[in-house]
């Protein structure tokens, strides 16, 4: 059975209204201003299809009416695949999944150093994070800083993928090759290319930058995934203040303008290629410049976000790592805030949200397992309230009276069981029983927890010979795309 | 308005981070015929510096920052213009060729230090974003560059910045240019690693660092 995840989008900060003015701009913004796309093939596609086109400035100007076709044709509900039917997920503009950690350069380890991740880190993580039961789709969630950069995402490939049960968030930084070098090392598990582009066990990501920007790769990475059927994130970065307006509802125009452009250029590709409209934007810290996924202004802002993607009927990615560097009080209050008001929000796929500190530089072991509870007490609250008969429970408050209790009821028991929350690293003990338990902290614990499992899961899921090709195959990629970029 | 007056006004201006108005106010400085080496020394340094002092103690915020370094900049732009015209030898704090290294694409950090340092009067030949290590190079050596500044915002184009400095070295112009790097996930040991002169963690440092590298 494939997994159909809780519903959210009960928390609105916008009206109707408010959403139709962001996209009245927005229609503004792409029919006279224009999104500026380094990539002529891009250009051209648009030209193809009447919209009004600079090539000498790379501007495309994006009438209402190629905005309205290309949406049109844009699916609002479509499946992601995992290596088994129990990890396929069904997405749609209301269920709220979550997505692990990405790109890290620092971990924090077991033993509480703060070191460079190295390739093992990877697979270590992947391991960890697939055993996290709240996480639905896998990131590469560090880049190793063994492995010359270029050309990097092959070898992420090669030490997630076969690691992880998950649906794989993969990313091309190379452009078009990427994309079809990974499909053929997704191959090596799937039988052949063709099972790929039927099922893709794996989407790209592609970021753009604001404001108003398709940079080349980004263009190739769109087209290539539209041909071979790979579900695409078509993300921007947004830092309000600093690369679109300071106030949120023009940063939700300026994203808007910019990911709709991505989308469009993808359903002009090829009709119904499954698109999700993605940010990663942070709120510009104005005392420094740098990027803060887990302020306050952020979170609103990812939850604007959601109700405008969900205005198009597309479904959203939204979430971002947060800022504190151990897993402190403030790493507590940030995820929990994060994560449960983009859940509320509907957020369809909560990113980056296992384990992932220090401005996304930082992936913790331990924060992986706490981010794990925090995301475990969120889904609780979404799965919200049932009333119906069984739940009003006349009948038993009748049976019952005065006085008494409810502890020896079978509907007890099954309602606990079927609704209540069970926590795992969360402690509701005395302060004397906590004490006779050996006084452990929430950090401690999640420790003993990582390790444990660490212990238990070494080998990758997906046969050990094939595994063993896909790293061969990423390796001579690699190589490959370094030789290219020393020409 | 008296030549105090203007200096005064010029004072306030870049304190405030009007720039409309500070290319006028040079300009009638220099009909009074004051020194304008006088001008920018008694009103523009200490006006960016008190800018910069306020920035550190989280009084003003980053658009305060930019802001007031366009004001200097834009009452330097012409200060300076008749410094060269008076045929006095000119100080400049240094040429600096700077940009974003090829695969990266990010643009705003390294547009504030070279707001900033341009106000500090450095010469500053930005060469933008995604900039290849022949284009860095080429520019060093046509603009007799004393200073080269690289940014990196992501995680994977950061060795380039090893690879321009290699590359300097191969061309055999590493000891003409020093080098400073920055950009959000970098840091001192890997400026150490790929053997870069200097490393600053924000704009107001790397103005400092480059104050510093112009010295040596």
């Amino acid at each position: 059975m494939p997994i159909r995840g809780f519903k959210g989008g009960m928390l609105k900060f916008l009206s109707e209204d408010d959403l139709k003015a962001i996209h009245l701009a927005t229609v503004e913004i792409l029919s006279e201003i224009g999104v500026k796309m380094e990539y002529e093939p891009a250009l051209e596609i648009f030209k193809d299809y009447g919209a009004e086109v600079d090539f000498k400035n790379k501007i495309v100007k994006i009438g209402e009416d190629i905005l309205r076709k290309g949406l049109l044709n844009a699916p609002s509900a479509f499946t992601l695949h995992g290596k088994t039917e129990d990890t396929d997920i069904k997405v749609d503009p209301e269920r709220v999944y979550t997505i692990g950690g990405s790109s890290a350069l620092n971990v924090f380890d077991l033993d509480g150093n703060y070191r460079p991740a190295v390739f093992d880190d990877l697979i270590k993580l992947t391991l960890l994070q697939n055993k996290m039961e709240n996480l639905h789709i896998m990131h590469a969630i560090v880049i190793p800083s063994d492995i010359e950069e270029y050309g990097v995402d092959r070898l992420l490939f090669a030490g997630a993928f076969p690691y992880t049960s998950r649906n794989y968030y993969s990313q091309s930084q190379t452009g078009a090759d990427g994309v079809l070098e990974q499909l053929k090392m997704a191959a090596v598990f799937q039988g052949s290319e063709d099972a790929v582009r039927k099922n893709p066990m794996f989407t790209e990501v592609v970021c753009m930058v604001s404001p108003l920007k398709h940079e080349k790769v980004n263009s190739e990475v769109i087209i290539e995934c539209a041909k071979n059927n790979i579900p695409v994130y078509i993300e921007v970065d947004a830092m309000p203040g600093g690369t679109t307006p300071a106030p949120i509802a023009g940063c939700l125009v300026e994203q808007n303008a910019n990911v709709l452009t991505g989308i469009v250029l993808a359903q002009l590709i090829k009709p119904g290629t499954p698109c999700i409209y993605s940010i990663a934007s942070g709120l510009m810290d104005m005392t420094s410049g740098g990027y803060s996924g887990a302020a306050p202004e952020s979170n609103l802002l990812h939850c604007c976000t959601a109700q405008v993607a969900h205005y198009y009927n597309l479904p959203f990615q939204g979430g971002t790592g947060i800022d504190a560097k151990i897993s402190d009080a403030q790493a507590g209050y940030e995820r929990a805030m994060q994560v449960l008001s983009n859940a509320l929000a509907g957020t369809n796929f909560i990113h980056l949200s296992f384990g992932l500190m220090e401005m996304m530089m930082l992936a913790s072991y331990e924060q992986v397992v706490i981010d794990n509870e925090i995301m475990g007490a969120t889904y609780r609250m979404l799965k919200g309230v049932e009333v119906n008969d069984f739940s009003l429970s006349v009948d038993l408050l009748r049976k019952t009276g005065h006085g008494g209790h409810f502890l020896n009821y079978k509907e007890t028991s099954e309602y606990i069981r079927k609704n209540n929350w069970v926590p795992k690293i969360t402690n509701r003990d005395s302060w004397n029983t906590w004490q006779l338990i050996g006084a452990k902290s929430m950090r401690d614990l999640a420790v003993e927890e990582a390790e444990k499992i660490l212990k238990e899961n070494t080998e990758p899921i997906i046969p050990e010979d094939q595994t063993e090709e896909i790293l061969k195959m990423a390796k001579a990629y690699h190589k490959r795309a370094q030789e290219k970029l020393k020409k | 308005m008296s030549i105090e007056d203007i200096k005064k006004e010029l004072y306030n201006n870049v304190l405030s981070g009007d720039f409309e108005l500070t290319a006028g106010l040079a300009q009638k400085a220099i009909k009074e015929k004051t020194n304008p080496m006088e001008v920018i020394n008694s009103s523009l340094i200490p006006a960016i510096e008190l800018v910069g002092e306020k920035f550190g103690r989280k009084e003003y915020f980053l658009p305060d920052l930019m802001r007031s370094a366009n004001a200097m900049k834009k009452a330097l732009d012409i200060l300076e213009e008749e410094i060269d015209k008076s045929g006095i030898e000119r100080k400049s704090q240094g040429k600096i060729v700077i940009g974003t290294v090829k695969g990266d694409i990010h643009e705003i950090g390294k547009s504030i230090v070279a707001a900033l340092l341009a106000a500090k009067g450095f010469d500053v030949v930005d060469l933008g974003i995604d900039v290849s290590s022949d284009m860095f190079i080429d520019n060093i050596i046509e603009k007799k560059a004393d200073i080269l500044a690289m940014s990196a915002l992501l995680p994977i184009t950061m060795p380039y910045q090893g690879l321009v400095i290699e590359e300097l070295k191969k061309r055999g112009i590493r000891d003409k240019v020093k080098v400073m790097v920055g950009g959000a996930p970098v840091t001192q040991e890997h400026a150490e690693k790929v053997g870069a002169d200097g490393y600053a963690g924000n704009a107001v440092d790397a103005v400092k660092l480059a104050e510093k590298l112009m010295k040596e």
